[in-house]
């Protein structure tokens, strides 16, 4: 795998942080990767804009941070309008497509993907299950790592009693991400 | 449908094995003879008629899934127990459920109530629900205990609820389950925010 920058954006108390450190526990522990993330919020503990900074790579990484991010995975307004210029040419932007509307700010080549993550955790049982969807997303529609790796990095990571939920999140992000790809294609 | 993890085998205090599963759309003549079966004291605490020719049918249509989730425990090809989640979609307790369980004389006491309700808290976590609420008669000691164990406590009493099938007057006890906690868990997760941050 070359080394693939990938930015996490949305507000605060959407889970951005959590779906940064699943992507790269499933790249480190369950992939054999590097990987590494830096995490930015704001003061508020929710409402204010934050991202994750997620790098994956076969090589060691000397440089930790995100400049021209491979792979853009987007869950608010605020955080696409930061962030959208930023996406390599040629780039992927993952959205959450009922939030959020895509406009002239993608570089040239930029593919652009989206989910409607909020109303497929709803419909689970949970609106707070939206970034594990995303989590599902974007490893259907890069193919960057296996599904089960990812899947075992949720298990580990989110409160005992909610692994059945969040799989089903995942899994729900994960076929709808495989289903735009081919339709896509 | 098939569920994952089921069926699930259980081994009972006494050494039987049970075999619990999802029902299914053709289950309802067994259904129909396991609840026929039950003594008559045991058939008054449930809300329904059951001994109703219609009543099986009517009950496996209105299972699916979601708003009701039914299982079934057999051993050796009998049913021997039925527990089901009741939960409403909408309103203002659409974040709580509600168990009821029915299981043979036979295999009373031996723990199969308490794998059934363990099993039901289990689908209703999955679910997202918050709260997880049962109805005992007072002097149902060993199904409150059963409960208990699964983390319900006494929430409420309705004084002279219910009459037994001897016309005394007992009370019913409101038990509850609240697994909020995990998601408030879950929800701090997400915060997206450190409280040491500055520091």
């Amino acid at each position: 795998m070359p080394k693939t920058e990938i930015r996490v954006g949305g507000l605060g108390g959407q889970g951005v942080i959590l779906c940064g450190q699943i992507i790269g526990r499933a790249a480190a522990i369950y992939s054999g990767k590097h990987a590494t993330m830096i995490q930015s919020f704001g003061p508020e503990a929710r409402g204010s804009a934050c991202s994750a900074q997620v790098i994956i790579s076969d090589e060691e990484i000397g440089y930790p941070y995100v400049t021209k991010p491979d792979i853009l995975i987007v869950m608010s307004v605020d955080a696409y309008a930061q962030f959208a210029p930023q996406l390599k040419p040629g780039g992927m932007l993952l959205f959450e497509n009922e939030l959020i509307t895509v406009d002239g700010k993608l570089p040239a080549g930029a593919r652009a993907l989206g989910t409607p993550a909020t109303r497929f955790a709803e419909e689970i049982g949970r609106r707070l299950v939206l970034n594990i969807v995303m989590v599902g997303f974007f490893a259907g529609t890069t193919g960057l790592l296996e599904f089960g790796a990812v899947e075992r990095a949720v298990r580990d990571s989110v409160p005992r009693g909610t692994e059945d939920l969040n799989l089903r999140a995942l899994r729900k992000g994960y076929e709808y991400g495989l289903e735009v790809v081919a339709a896509k294609a | 449908m098939r569920l994952e993890g089921y069926p699930k085998d259980v081994t009972l205090r006494d050494g039987a094995s049970v075999s619990i599963r999802p029902i299914e759309p053709d289950d309802g003549e067994a259904l129909a003879g396991f609840y026929r079966e039950l003594p008559e004291e045991d058939r008054l605490f449930l809300r329904e008629d059951v001994t109703r020719p219609e009543w099986p049918e009517e009950f496996i249509r209105s299972v699916d899934f979601d708003r009701v989730f039914s299982l079934l425990a057999e051993h050796q090809d009998r049913v021997v127990g039925n527990a089901t989640l009741y939960r409403s979609r909408h309103g203002w307790s659409a974040h709580v459920a509600e168990i009821r369980i029915a299981v043979a004389r036979p295999f009373q006491h031996h723990g199969l109530g308490t794998a059934l309700a363990s099993q039901l808290v289990l689908h209703a976590t999955s679910l997202g629900l918050e709260k997880i609420v049962a109805h005992v008669v007072d002097n149902q000691v060993s199904a409150k205990r059963a409960f208990e164990k699964l983390g319900f406590h006494k929430d409420a009493v309705l004084r002279g609820h219910v009459k037994d099938i001897r016309g005394v007057t007992r009370d019913l006890v409101v038990m509850s389950n609240d697994v909020s906690h995990l998601w408030e868990a879950m929800a701090a997760l997400m915060a997206d925010y450190s409280p040491t941050m500055g520091e």
